[in-house]
């Protein structure tokens, strides 16, 4: 048996919470949210030499996915939001968005701009150094970004396959959060694969601070590849 | 100490929740079939909806779709019986069409219409997963088009 026919009679499982996490699971490993996936990666890998660390960011996103998928089911599901609509305009605007929010945030990583704008008082100024230096809610929304951008197969996955199965069980909870589980777990998994061989290189090289301080450089030029690309995909 | 209790708390009350929850779903597949039409077939129409943008797969469902339908439905195509589409859903020519199939996007929908003037559609997602076998998807699609004029 191929890997797309496991896929398909696990995407078709009797229990439809297997189903729901292989459809998820399908969502993640198939090539066009490939682009989102590395970005994400790249951002939870960030601080390399913390396994503990990119553990925790990649369930953090995971929940940022999770947010998303559980609002649009739920939209869908208990209040009966068309999924017609709901779905074209995700696949039309959703990139469109993420492309150029893409951009701005690698800018921003790499001081080209700089946000200095923002004023604030002391208080919040603490609150957000704390929570730019663990990064838990930059994944959190990074999550819940991604998890907007549907591609025409992605948008397959989730309101062909996924959403049948929500309304069919009148679950706009459980369903969608096995599904965006799943969605995250090849992340998480390749983020901490990537975070261990590259601590390990760089400690074999002696080079672990050399390394930690490109890390938020490469993230940047990451974002601004992946940003570009969405724009490129779409205007040219 | 006062937040161990309460995270042991919220374990609990949702590992309570699933154990409870998790039972409704295994009820199993509810297979949608399409009500039976008895007083016969006047026609099946099989559509591959896109968007001006379309990913690699999704051309490749359109192009498996019109291979099947043109192999071995060419005389049903002719006469009428069958009708084959790519139709773009950014276009505004198409929005009745869209409409009436509720297209979400990328999909492959197959509209069948009664000889009682009744009409049922069904969406196919089960072609997604044989984009990689050929001969699987057309022999599948194949099937189901004949299921649909056999009026099951």
């Amino acid at each position: 048996m191929d890997i797309m026919s496991f896929m398909q009679s696990m995407g078709t499982n009797n229990f439809t919470l297997i189903a729901a996490f292989f459809i998820g699971l399908m969502t993640a490993i198939s090539p066009c949210p490939l682009a989102t996936n590395i970005t994400a990666i790249a951002y939870i890998s960030k601080k390399i030499n913390n396994g503990k660390h990119t553990l925790i960011t990649g369930f953090v996103y995971t929940l940022g996915r999770m947010f998303t998928y559980v609002l649009l089911a739920s939209l869908i599901v208990y209040i009966g939001i068309n999924v017609q609509a709901i779905s074209l305009f995700l696949q039309k605007y959703g990139e469109r968005l993420i492309g150029i929010l893409l951009v701005f945030i690698g800018l921003v990583m790499l001081n080209i701009i700089r946000l200095n704008f923002i004023k604030s008082s002391g208080k919040l100024d603490k609150i957000k150094e704390k929570l730019s230096e663990k990064g838990y809610l930059g994944s959190f929304l990074l999550g819940v970004l991604f998890a907007l951008a549907f591609c025409p197969f992605s948008a397959v996955l989730f309101f062909g396959m996924l959403i049948p199965l929500a309304l069919q069980y009148s679950d706009g909870i459980l369903i969608p959060s096995v599904f965006a589980f799943a969605t995250g777990l090849p992340v998480i998994l390749l983020s901490f694969v990537l975070v261990f061989s590259v601590s390990k290189l760089s400690s074999i090289m002696k080079k672990v601070e050399l390394a930690e301080k490109y890390t938020r450089y490469i993230v940047g030029l990451i974002f601004i590849i992946v940003g570009a690309y969405y724009i490129w995909k779409i205007w040219l | 100490m006062n937040k161990k209790y309460i995270y042991a708390g919220i374990g609990i009350a949702v590992a309570l929740l699933l154990i409870f929850t998790i039972p409704k779903y295994f009820t199993g597949n509810v297979t949608a079939s399409g009500a039976q039409i008895s007083s016969g077939i006047e026609k099946v129409e099989v559509y591959h909806f896109h968007a001006t943008r379309q990913c690699v797969t999704c051309k490749t469902v359109g192009a498996f779709s019109e291979e099947t339908v043109n192999t071995y439905f060419s005389n049903e195509l002719k006469s009428g019986k069958l009708v084959f589409a790519h139709v773009n859903v950014d276009l505004p020519e198409n929005k009745a069409l869209v409409d009436k199939y509720e297209a979400k996007g990328s999909s492959l929908l197959i509209g069948v219409y009664g000889r009682d003037g009744s009409f049922s559609k069904r969406e196919d997602t089960n072609v997604w997963y044989k984009i990689g076998d050929k001969t699987d998807f057309t022999n599948y699609l194949k099937g189901v088009i004949e299921q649909k004029f056999s009026g099951l």
